[in-house]
């Protein structure tokens, strides 16, 4: 009995903890692209790279002398305004013709392409270093956790928790969130209906930058880095049901938890056909995920 | 039309070079990757080569003859490099081959060369298979092989921290379990224990779930094979977690390069990895060749840098001895040769053309390695497996 108690407490908690803090890294990277699908209608294939990019410019800002936190705030803006000129220069053009979603999906999968290099281009193919802006750690349950990583999931967990308040109880997202269920309807009441389009999508664009600022410390900063994250949150969106912002929590929480725990039993490389084979049965079981879309929550 | 062309064409190649032998200027072509992800390596290998033909041709050349290198880039790629070597072979008309940097392009460019009767050395791969089962009568290895950099490595384990406790944590592809099972067997046989081993995905981007399995199997010494990226990322974490504490972590010679050893920073320190070269052994011929490869391109010799710098003198050395370019009597002249490098004399091993040398322990300090052992040639190079010749 209590050699199972001390399992749990040594073992199975400070890896579940674990997970959570991996799992909130999912859920900012989920959340800007189910947020720019639910309204958008948009597959966001450069979601990575924008994360990238902000973690580029974070380094970029640093490199200027400005401390950890300012790069941190000032990193969502200058992507919102990056993501605004995206949709308006580049997505706008397709939006409206009647492939919108292969057009879309092609547009943003070049946009990716080429940022990458760019990056490479500017930063070169080495890895760069951010330092780790609250060092040490504290005992938690036992165990050894970084203060950074601590920092990461409450600061992820409020941002998260503000992005939902945002979205379901301001008139700020109650015009969003119309504008995604019946656009035309939107338009007839006065909603400026494409200058929200940009505006969720630079939105979503300046989550992704956050994500990249947050996670530089923990994960190094390289021109690839965008694909790291980008597959596990695509399966996240799909599961938690595309545009879906309390799908993406849920999905997120959940499948990197049974990431961490399966880790204790079984090889790590099965951590992906597991993480698949459980989007396989989601979408056997229910086709558009575990919630509905954005207008409709 | 084109395979008909190919007899008549190496017939005339023949020729033709067989009637301007012991006249012109000695062709060697290099096939090295130029761009790509190896390109830095690359760079190092065009660097040494150019440096050593410069110094063989100001000296009065091989025989009296010049040394001309032809360049071509591989981009990494064998089979870019199997075109670029045909290539050279047939047109260019080369004598000689080097500058193969990943494994699978030596292994490839080993056939062309068998099919046209010509030699290659290889002055970076690292794979065992190159001289033991692969090996091959047309490829020679000048640089030390994977074998070689884990007895170093085992050995400077054992004497300072005898009976370790191992922990292996590789990167889940051929090269990450193979370098794991080479250093396994070599530390187990000069008495380490292993307590554990995870391989995890490569571009895994967070090893932190591997770490609870880490501390309940109490290492003493954590040996890895990631590299690029991968490497920052697992010394980064392993520094944030407290991990690499009262521990000491060890790995191959990819893990730790200059490429990221800067991203690495402090977590880096004390990291240890055996070694065929290092800027500061300590001896006449390096420090003069350290001296002119920083004077000619402004920045430090890596080991790929200072083999292929020895290429040209171990050809050098073969051909004079032969008293000919003739591929058979070259290739006679090159089994059991000696001759000088940056880290001393090297002795071709007739059996599996692999050459022996001594091998270090070196420990990155301040981010710059350091020399903290030293294995006799003898004692490193493993035994002889290949069976073809």
């Amino acid at each position: 009995m209590t050699e199972a108690l001390e399992w749990l407490q040594f073992v199975l908690a400070p890896q579940m903890i674990n997970g959570l803090s991996i799992g909130v890294a999912v859920v900012l990277m989920a959340l800007g692209l189910t947020i720019i699908f639910g309204l958008l209608d948009v597959i966001n294939m450069a979601h990575g790279e924008f994360y990238a990019i902000g973690a580029y410019l974070a380094v970029a800002l640093l490199g200027l002398g400005l401390s950890f936190w300012w790069a941190l705030a000032l990193t969502p803006m200058l992507m919102a305004v990056l993501g605004y000129a995206t949709e308006r220069g580049l997505i706008q053009r397709v939006f409206h013709s009647k492939d919108r979603h292969t057009l879309t999906l092609l547009l943003t999968f070049g946009l990716a392409i080429v940022l990458e290099d760019v990056l490479k281009i500017i930063f070169g193919a080495n890895p760069l270093r951010v330092e780790t802006p609250i060092t040490g750690g504290s005992e938690l349950f036992g165990l050894f956790f970084p203060n950074y990583r601590l920092f990461v999931m409450v600061a992820g967990g409020l941002l998260i928790a503000a992005v939902w308040v945002l979205v379901f109880r301001t008139s700020l997202g109650a015009i969003v969130r119309a504008a995604a269920f019946d656009r035309h309807m939107s338009a007839s009441l006065g909603v400026p209906v494409s200058r929200v389009y940009a505006a969720t999508f630079a939105f979503g664009v300046a989550l992704a930058g956050l994500a990249g600022v947050l996670l530089a410390p923990i994960y190094s900063v390289f021109p690839t880095m965008g694909r790291d994250f980008v597959l596990i949150a695509f399966s996240v969106v799909i599961i938690g049901g595309m545009g879906s912002i309390k799908g993406a929590v849920l999905a997120g929480l959940l499948l990197t938890q049974v990431q961490s725990i399966s880790s204790l039993f079984i090889s790590p490389v099965w951590n992906d056909p597991l993480l698949f084979g459980i989007m396989v049965l989601v979408l056997m079981w229910r086709p558009r995920g575990l919630f509905g879309k954005l207008g409709h929550a | 039309m084109k395979t008909k062309m190919i007899p008549t064409l190496m017939a005339a190649a023949a020729f033709t070079a067989g009637a301007y032998a012991q006249t012109g200027p000695i062709r060697i072509g290099v096939v090295t990757p130029l761009s790509g992800t190896y390109a830095g390596i690359g760079q190092q290998v065009k660097w040494g080569l150019d440096l050593a033909a410069k110094e063989i041709n100001a000296s009065g050349g091989v025989s009296g003859r010049q040394i001309e290198l032809i360049y071509e880039d591989e981009e990494a790629n064998p089979a870019v490099a199997v075109q670029k070597a045909e290539k050279l072979f047939q047109v260019s008309k080369v004598d000689f081959l080097t500058g193969t940097v990943n494994s699978g392009s030596t292994l490839a460019v080993g056939q062309v060369a068998e099919r046209n009767n010509r030699l290659i050395a290889t002055t970076v791969s690292f794979a065992d298979s190159i001289t033991a089962d692969k090996c091959s009568p047309n490829v020679f290895r000048v640089n030390a092989r994977a074998g070689m950099q884990s007895a170093a490595l085992a050995d400077w384990m054992a004497s300072t921290k005898p009976n370790a406790n191992v922990f292996y944590l590789g990167p889940d592809y051929e090269m990450g379990r193979s370098t794991v099972a080479a250093f396994k067997s070599a530390a187990e046989g000069k008495g380490a224990k292993t307590v554990g081993e995870v391989f995890a995905p490569l571009d895994n981007k967070d090893y932190s779930p591997f770490f609870g399995q880490m501390r309940s199997a109490r290492p003493s010494v954590i040996y890895t094979s990631v590299a690029g990226n991968d490497t920052v990322r697992l010394f980064t974490q392993m520094a944030e977690f407290g991990l690499s504490r009262n521990v000491q972590v060890v790995g191959a010679s990819g893990t730790v390069t200059s490429q990221n050893l800067q991203a690495i920073g402090k977590a880096a320190d004390g990291f240890v990895t055996g070694v065929g070269y290092s800027p500061n052994i300590d001896n006449a011929d390096n420090k003069k060749f350290v001296a002119s490869f920083e004077a000619a391109n402004k920045a430090q010799p890596d080991l790929y840098g200072a083999d292929s710098y020895g290429v040209l003198f171990f050809y050098k050395a073969a051909v004079e001895k032969a008293k000919s370019t003739d591929t058979d009597k070259v290739r006679e002249a090159m089994r059991g040769i000696q001759w000088s490098t940056p880290q001393g004399i090297k002795t071709m091993r007739a059996g599996d053309h692999q050459a022996m040398q001594d091998m270090y322990a070196v420990r990155v300090n301040g981010g710059k390695f350091e020399i903290v052992g030293k294995v006799a040639a003898a004692a490193a190079i493993g035994p002889d497996s290949c069976t073809k010749f």
